[in-house]
């Protein structure tokens, strides 16, 4: 089991800076929510945790190797993402995808297509298995994709607002996988708008919210801290309201703060 | 999904078959030596460059997720325009090491083409659709170059351009297949390999990369290798359009688009369709050859027109 671990890291894109000297560490087995306005950095963290992006200085490092001096492979093995946006320009069938997700490992086509065959059960995309991805709904397509990450069998998982335009019961499937991903020993940082969703991960009390504003990181604190609906209201700027439900508090916004 | 694979290969069977045996009634010793020393090896050379050109569009397609990728989209046929005009304006029946001094010419051409665009792709923050746009600046600056070209030289070397530039299988026996050979065998099984890797682009670059193929490598190795292909193809046949885009959009059609698939069959889709196409354009027109790009670029832009039509519905 490795740690991920941000260190010291800013990421200029021209004159802009989209990280600002953020330190963030993410232990082996640990569940992170990273929250923040739109446009405050927190995909171009996901992405140079994958060397997808290249810091201008600091670095991110997995197990304590700088994750751009990785081999490809051996990157793979450690980190996998489930990114926001899924193209799908190829008209290949789900399976053929995700029995793609499988290049790093050294085997046959046949046991490729059976761990893709297992990661569509575990993700209940079996029906749509021999369907070309191109046809699929958003939803749908955002399930092959998670089948990718599961069959990818790396540590560490991101995900990029895995509920994003997804119905409520679809919601509920995705965060109840995240869960049992994590509960499986996996470390996983996970971009959510609504933290109330956190609470169907299960075992909410071990998981840590981080938020981030314009490029820096503003408060890091324990899912069930009191002052966190306090803390989540002034990173976006809103009044937070919190509702009691039957097992857990919900918040909600009410309203923009004034300022 | 067999049957249907079963049924594409014996189609490119027969119709292989039955372009060396259509034309002319032939007898005697003038037709077995019409059949074995100008037909065959012509089919031959058809075989390697319609193999080469369409399986180098299929990666090129598949790596640059854009379906109008091909070899002319990375500067490897503008490099060997270039070349070839280069060689006619200087004097089109000049030898180098016994091969034609526009052979050579293109060859290299292509090469230093391609190698324009491969130089930037291999930067490791470039994305796909910037080497594209690499390779269409190319294309432009070597077409202002290929102008310059035509413009100083004189008539019988634009004439030698236009129709070199019209694209044609040539008559160049056995020796031109033992030229081909190798190095298309190389390049379109070096490039079969490649195969599971460009597999993973079916979902995107980005997820490619973090599934662990090594991007700027990949891309670097395709290209080197398909130009070398469609370099030693465009040499000696000139550009030949629509076969690198059109037949990889046909096998996907036909077949799927598991490249797994899609590779092997696009090469002998290509091969098949470039010779038909050249046995239709000896028969067309009664006592005289037409270019065989002719033939291709008239049918290749409805079909491509009608595969597009078809896949939106």
């Amino acid at each position: 089991m490795s740690e991920l671990e941000f260190v010291d890291l800013s990421v200029k894109l021209g004159q802009r800076t989209l990280l600002d000297r953020v330190s963030l560490r993410v232990e082996p087995g640990e569940f992170v929510a990273l929250i923040g306005p739109n446009g405050a950095g927190k995909t171009t963290l996901l992405k140079t945790a994958l060397a997808l992006r290249t810091p201008s200085s600091g670095s991110a490092r997995i197990a304590n190797a700088d994750v751009s001096a990785l081999d490809a492979k051996a990157r793979a093995a450690l980190i996998a993402w489930l990114p926001q946006h899924i193209r799908a320009e190829e008209p290949v069938t789900s399976l053929e995808s995700v029995a793609a997700a499988r290049y790093r490992f050294r085997e046959s086509h046949a046991d490729s297509r059976r761990a893709a065959a297992r990661a569509l059960e575990r993700v209940a995309a079996s029906q749509y298995a021999e369907r070309r991805v191109t046809e699929l709904s958003g939803g749908e397509r955002q399930r092959v994709a998670f089948a990718c990450l599961i069959a990818q069998e790396a540590d560490i998982l991101l995900f990029d607002e895995p509920a994003n335009h997804l119905d409520p019961a679809q919601q509920l499937d995705i965060y109840r996988l995240l869960g049992e991903l994590w509960r499986e020993g996996r470390s996983i940082l996970c971009i959510n708008h609504d933290v109330n969703l956190l609470h169907r991960v299960g075992d909410a009390a071990r998981l840590r919210v981080v938020g981030l504003r314009a490029g820096k990181l503003v408060f890091d604190a324990p899912f069930d801290a009191p002052a966190l609906p306090d803390q989540i209201g002034k990173l976006f700027g809103v009044e937070m309201e919190s509702v009691q439900g039957s097992e857990q508090r919900f918040i909600m916004p009410r309203s923009r703060s004034k300022s | 999904m067999k049957l249907r694979l079963a049924l594409v290969i014996l189609g490119c069977v027969l119709l292989l078959l039955a372009a060396v045996v259509v034309g002319p009634q032939l007898e005697g010793a003038q037709g077995q030596f019409i059949i074995w020393q100008l037909r065959v090896p012509r089919v031959l050379v058809g075989m390697w460059v319609g193999a080469t050109l369409a399986l180098v569009g299929a990666v090129f397609q598949a790596l640059f997720q854009n379906p109008l990728a091909t070899s002319d989209t990375v500067g490897t046929t503008a490099g060997a325009t270039v070349g070839a005009l280069f060689a006619l304006a200087l004097d089109s029946s000049r030898t180098v090491q016994g091969l034609p001094l526009v052979t050579v010419c293109a060859f290299a051409g292509a090469l230093a083409g391609s190698l324009l665009v491969a130089s930037f792709a291999s930067s490791r923050t470039a994305h796909s659709s910037d080497v594209l746009l690499a390779g269409i600046a190319v294309t432009l600056a070597t077409s202002a170059l290929a102008s310059g070209i035509q413009y100083i030289s004189d008539s019988r070397a634009l004439f030698a351009a236009t129709q070199w530039s019209l694209g044609q299988l040539p008559q160049v026996g056995y020796r031109g297949v033992l030229l081909l050979t190798p190095l298309c065998a190389l390049s379109c099984t070096l490039l079969l390999l490649l195969t599971r890797s460009l597999q993973a682009f079916a979902l995107g670059e980005d997820l490619a990369h973090s599934q662990g193929v090594n991007v700027p490598r990949l891309r670097l190795l395709a290209l080197a290798l398909g130009s070398l292909g469609v370099a030693s193809c465009v040499a000696w046949c000139g550009p030949i359009a629509f076969v690198g885009l059109v037949v990889p959009h046909l096998v996907r059609r036909l077949l799927g688009a598991s490249y797994r698939l899609l590779l092997p069959m696009s090469l002998c889709v290509g091969a098949t369709l470039l010779v038909t196409c050249d046995a239709f354009a000896r028969l067309i027109v009664p006592g005289r050859e037409l270019p065989v790009g002719i033939v291709t670029a008239a049918l290749g832009a409805p079909t491509l027109v009608f595969l597009v039509a078809r896949g939106r519905r």
